[in-house]
């Protein structure tokens, strides 16, 4: 962008030296000037994101312990890092966290993108119907889990009356007392909650396709399956990549929904990493070994991450 | 030929509006049952056979909820804590987004990315420190306080969403602007902003919404009812009063109705700015 120099005339009354807003604008007129309007938020963002990261690793080095002063806080080196190998809980919420991200994302991906090929036909009533669709990932995840246990509850479960009464089910399921249906029921819950940021995206991404390609392909007879597979999906390529990442650092991170649903249980069939580094720090006390968690939980992310934009080449276009 | 085409079309119309219908019942189901359930009485609740309708219907949890529960300063602390995190992303993160949006400056690609890479970072990994720190500083347990860890996560976010909607905005304006000598802040706050308000008022209205929803970070830097906000209050519900789904219902319902009330209103902006930063990569 060109930009206009502006000179300005002196200042012809003793007041124009002080007055703020006049001084405010010269210095809006500075090379430095938006290095000083990024300032504020970069100083913030330093004190409540930057600086609790890097003294959260520094915790993972030492022994931490709020209910055992006596311990002190010293310098432990890699023992919390030594002692999460020999962790079997790590192991199994390391495998949890694994089922519980892929599936609740490959769920979330295909409702998310049915949605996202149905409302983009804009048929008449579509837009209406979107909101409805698009509502319960604004809901928060305290009510979200709420509304759903209600709904599942072994004594008064609707869910539960419709499967009977189809005859889908012999009796009443307590869904989140048994280990075998606890992470699934908790998955199809995550799905019904965030389907709708792939629909958002994959909508936006939609839109962006020339339509000249699918009047091509229609001449040259692709059916509905072969456009979306060699058009739809391939233009997609790089909304569905940052859908995904945004999405797997979300669901990696935050605990809240099967600390609501669950709290890990039934046994720890549901115990996923960041529950059990929130567990480990709010009920243990050991803030140590919890840094130690939450810093290769860290890595796993960035790792995968990085691996995710290299194999699904987004960085090509 | 073309009639197969238009027949072929007509039945992938029925089979979006099957799938649309189906999917916003889905989606609406759960509200409704509990809404519903937020009007029943509790021996219509928990009975041998179900009743989808309320046999009788009562105000009964709304009332118990609001007087008994202390839920209207659960409500108000939310209030005043959501009210402080869009204050500060407002103030701290308008001029950022402004910044990295007509700016070229050394070091601005790599800044951006921190904006976005930050938000990587495990929750449980700060919250640990935020609370010792905060501790010190004497802002645990303070609205205050909290509003300003709810900054650790939204004001990234506000950053890049403000950005999308400041660079849609046409430039020419700015520039006819300037050249008539206006100054750089003079033409930010009275050109630019002004043409990117409703981009503004969605991108405040989504970290409003998150920032009432925010249970995790509310739970660990609160531990009084002074500043306790709804959720966290909601969830201890269910342990003090053995599930009492009825109000445990009613408190959701009346949680809910600003954010269904704020989504209906700004939806179309706001979906724009979300998806605005994802196409562009």
């Amino acid at each position: 962008m060109a930009e206009a120099r502006i000179t300005y005339p002196p200042p012809r009354t003793a007041w124009d030296r002080y007055n703020p807003i006049r001084l405010i604008g010269e210095v809006s007129e500075t090379r430095y000037w938006m290095y000083l309007l990024l300032l504020p938020s970069a100083l913030l963002i330093c004190a409540v994101v930057i600086y609790p990261t890097l003294y959260g690793m520094q915790m993972s080095f030492r022994e931490m312990r709020l209910n055992r002063p006596d311990l002190g806080t010293d310098w432990v080196g890699l023992k919390h890092y030594a002692r999460m190998l020999a962790d079997p809980i790590f192991w199994v919420s390391l495998r949890n966290t694994a089922v519980w991200v892929t599936s609740a994302i490959a769920l979330e991906f295909l409702i998310g993108l049915v949605a996202a090929l149905a409302l983009n036909r804009n048929l008449p009533g579509s837009k209406v119907l979107a909101v409805l669709i698009l509502l319960p990932y604004f809901l928060p995840n305290v009510v979200a889990g709420h509304m759903w246990a209600l709904m599942l509850d072994p004594r008064l479960g609707v869910i539960n009356d419709v499967l009977v009464h189809l005859g889908w089910l012999a009796g009443y399921k307590a869904w989140f007392a048994d280990p075998s249906t606890a992470m699934a029921a908790a998955i199809v819950v995550e799905a019904w909650h965030s389907f709708p940021f792939f629909t958002l995206l994959i909508l936006a991404g939609l839109k962006g396709i020339p339509i000249d390609l699918y009047k091509a392909a229609d001449i040259d007879g692709a059916g509905p399956f072969a456009q979306l597979r060699l058009i739809t999906l391939p233009m997609l390529r790089t909304v569905i990549a940052a859908a995904v990442i945004l999405r797997v650092i979300g669901l990696v991170n935050s605990p809240d929904l099967l600390l609501i649903l669950t709290s890990g249980g039934p046994g720890r069939s549901t115990q996923v990493l960041s529950l059990y580094a929130f567990q480990t720090a709010y009920k243990d006390f050991n803030f140590g070994y919890a840094g130690a968690l939450s810093v290769v939980m860290f890595i796993l992310l960035m790792g995968f991450a990085w691996a995710y934009v290299r194999l699904s080449k987004v960085n090509e276009d | 030929m073309a009639q197969t085409r238009s027949r072929s079309r007509l039945l992938w119309d029925i089979v979006s509006y099957v799938v649309l219908i189906g999917l916003a019942i889905a989606c609406i189901g759960p509200i409704v049952w509990t809404f519903l359930t937020s009007l029943k009485y509790e021996a219509d609740i928990v009975t041998k056979t179900m009743h989808y309708i309320p046999p009788r219907i009562t105000f009964d949890n709304y009332v118990k909820l609001w007087n008994q529960s202390g839920y209207p300063v659960l409500v108000i602390n939310s209030l005043i804590v959501t009210s402080v995190t869009v204050l500060i992303c407002l103030l701290t993160g308008t001029i950022a987004a402004y910044a990295f949006s007509r700016f070229q400056f050394r070091g601005r690609t790599q800044l951006m990315l921190g904006y976005l890479v930050v938000r990587m970072f495990p929750a449980v990994l700060m919250i640990i420190p935020l609370f010792i720190v905060m501790r010190q500083v004497g802002l645990l347990d303070s609205t205050f306080g909290l509003a300003v860890a709810y900054t650790s996560f939204l004001l990234p976010l506000f950053v890049w969403m403000l950005k999308g909607f400041f660079d849609a905005a046409p430039k020419e304006l700015e520039s006819a602007a300037r050249i008539d000598g206006t100054t750089r802040i003079g033409a930010m706050f009275m050109v630019v902003i002004p043409i990117a308000r409703n981009g503004l008022l969605a991108t405040c209205v989504f970290v409003a919404i998150a920032a009432w929803n925010e249970f995790l970070f509310a739970l660990m830097l609160t531990t009084s009812q002074g500043s306790r906000t709804w959720p966290v209050g909601l969830q201890l519900m269910v342990g003090e009063f053995q599930l009492p789904w009825g109000m445990l219902a009613a408190g959701g319902m009346i949680s809910i109705l600003p954010v269904i009330v704020l989504f209906a209103i700004v939806q179309r902006a706001m979906v724009a700015g979300l998806t605005a930063g994802a196409v562009k990569g």
